[in-house]
């Protein structure tokens, strides 16, 4: 797991550490860093896809480098996980053991890295025909997904089943996902509503539900990426659904509560939703508040502030957040 | 009997619809709604006039039940009960304050039956009910002293972990923990009104003067 990322010159993270646990949300103003920091995760192993007139923060100088360093966390193996972009030089790249004087094993962390996913769910894309090839994998904007749930039906019947009966859960009119094929090699996704047995296609369904449906995918796969970052996972879902959609989440963060028996999957989400925010009242420590200054940002845990208890007292903690009181929100609002 | 449950997740409401059948010794019908929800405290108080007027004038609704949980504020104490001694940081008494006045202020209903209210307040949360019996410390008197002695004898978050068997659980393995444990208390509800006499106990005595 990612313990810390710190950031020099990367973008609006002028200088800034992002504290991370098992799960965590981040809350703060637009422009604060959140997809920043979503992004400087993925680039940890992705760094070649990126340069320095990308990445670097405004107004750097061209001897000024963009840094990120990350703690990677796992019993008795930390490491040290560095990257560098200069002005005109290809990225570099370091994996050190936290404690050089022992011999590691950086294979875990290398592997995790290279598995970390973002996704900024799109409808249109999630409800977009495939064509199908051996290996699906969801992209970014939730495409393909008609091409990933196509496999998990096939090679794991009972998650897929699994998944049918949590959608029911979520979205009661519907009661299956069905498939269709609109062209050779082609498959696209149906709801079938409960009453009647109608087929509804993907391209007919509701933002909402496509998005919900692509959360659940994510939850059900039998091997999740090892990170995953999400943007705004509440985006166009009824407040009445976010308990559910937290609870997707918490599934993959800490599969123990949901009877899964896998590794842990890091969770990183952004969001703005007061009401989201408020279902983890419970877990400040899950809490990361961006907050920005100027053109810099910076990121704090919740829990880290020592009169919390004290200052929300029995008020929502979305609230309290929304006053301004725990940073986070647009200057001069 | 049509009962509106006002509950914070179908969890809740399913282990408050357990507690107030085997109370009444009857089932009960939900009253035909979208499902009514809070979000905790102080939300449910705000909402609460709405929710009782909506009941009142356009649903047949003959009883309505409600449990927050008290937290960190006071407990419902037995001189609260007493004429002009509500006191005014017990959530219970702010609840019954709020039903009071919509009850004074409302006209006949048109159903003609008035509805019937229980409140209750879970010391110091639903899952100490549900652990009444099962934990020999969970008790309303022992939070209570906790309260006075500066010390608490649990948190909640250590109430959740003993439930659910962890602290991140789903919203199935929280109805189905609850469900299971409200089922258990239902065998004999002399073991939870006795340890929860005053939070648990006011929502039996309404419950059994329908």
């Amino acid at each position: 797991m990612i313990e810390w990322v710190e950031f020099q010159n990367f973008k609006a993270l002028r200088k800034a550490t992002l504290p991370l646990s098992r799960f965590t949300l981040i809350v703060g103003a637009n422009g604060s860093g959140k997809s920043t920091a979503l992004k400087a995760v993925w680039s940890l192993h992705h760094h070649d896809q990126l340069n320095w007139h990308k990445l670097r923060t405004a107004g750097i100088r061209s001897v000024d480098k963009v840094l990120l360093r990350a703690k990677w966390r796992e019993e008795g193996n930390d490491f040290i996980v560095a990257v560098q972009w200069r002005h005109d030089e290809v990225s570099r790249r370091s994996v050190d053991p936290l404690d050089s004087n022992r011999l590691r094993n950086p294979d875990p962390a290398q592997s995790a890295l290279s598995r970390a996913r973002i996704f900024s769910l799109d409808a249109d894309a999630v409800a977009r025909p495939v064509h199908l090839q051996p290996q699906m994998e969801l992209q970014r904007s939730g495409a393909d997904l008609a091409g990933v749930l196509d496999r998990l039906r096939d090679q794991n019947p009972e998650r897929f089943e699994a998944l049918n009966q949590e959608l029911m859960r979520w979205i009661p009119e519907f009661d299956r996902i069905l498939f269709e094929t609109p062209n050779q090699g082609q498959r696209s996704i149906a709801l079938r509503t409960r009453e009647g047995r109608h087929s509804i296609p993907a391209s007919d369904l509701s933002q909402g539900t496509l998005i919900a449906l692509a959360l659940l995918t994510i939850a059900y796969l039998p091997e999740p990426p090892s990170i995953v970052c999400l943007e705004e996972p509440d985006h166009g879902l009824h407040p009445r659904l976010l308990r559910e959609v937290r609870d997707a989440l918490y599934r993959l963060a800490y599969p123990e509560g949901a009877h899964e028996k896998r590794e842990p999957v890091q969770v990183i989400a952004t969001t703005h939703n007061p009401y989201f925010l408020d279902l983890f009242r419970e877990h400040p420590e899950e809490i990361v508040i961006a907050e920005k200054a100027g053109l810099e940002a910076k990121f704090s845990r919740l829990s880290d502030r020592a009169d919390l208890e004290e200052i929300l007292g029995d008020a929502p903690l979305s609230e309290v957040w929304y006053s301004g009181v725990l940073g986070g929100v647009p200057a001069g609002t | 009997m049509k009962v509106a449950y006002f509950a914070e997740s179908p969890a809740d409401q399913a282990a408050l619809t357990i507690f107030t059948e085997a109370i009444l010794g009857a089932k009960t019908e939900l009253v035909s709604h979208h499902g009514l929800r809070h979000r905790g405290w102080p939300t449910v108080r705000t909402v609460l006039r709405a929710v009782l007027l909506e009941l009142h004038y356009h649903t047949d609704a003959e009883g309505f039940v409600l449990v927050v949980d008290s937290n960190g504020s006071p407990p419902h104490l037995p001189g609260h009960e007493e004429p002009l001694k509500a006191e005014r940081k017990c959530r219970l008494c702010q609840l019954r304050q709020i039903a009071e006045e919509v009850r004074r202020q409302v006209r006949p209903r048109p159903v003609g039956i008035p509805l019937k209210v229980a409140l209750g307040l879970a010391v110091p949360t639903i899952e100490a009910w549900l652990l009444c019996g099962e934990v020999p410390h969970v008790t309303e008197a022992a939070w209570i002293n906790g309260l006075k002695e500066g010390q608490m004898p649990y948190t909640k978050a250590s109430l959740k972990q003993k439930l659910y068997g962890t602290s991140h659980p789903s919203l199935s393995i929280e109805t189905d923990a609850m469900k299971a444990a409200a089922s258990r208390l239902s065998q004999n509800l002399s073991n939870i009104e006795q340890l929860f006499s005053y939070g648990f106990g006011a929502l039996l005595k309404s419950l059994r003067s329908w």
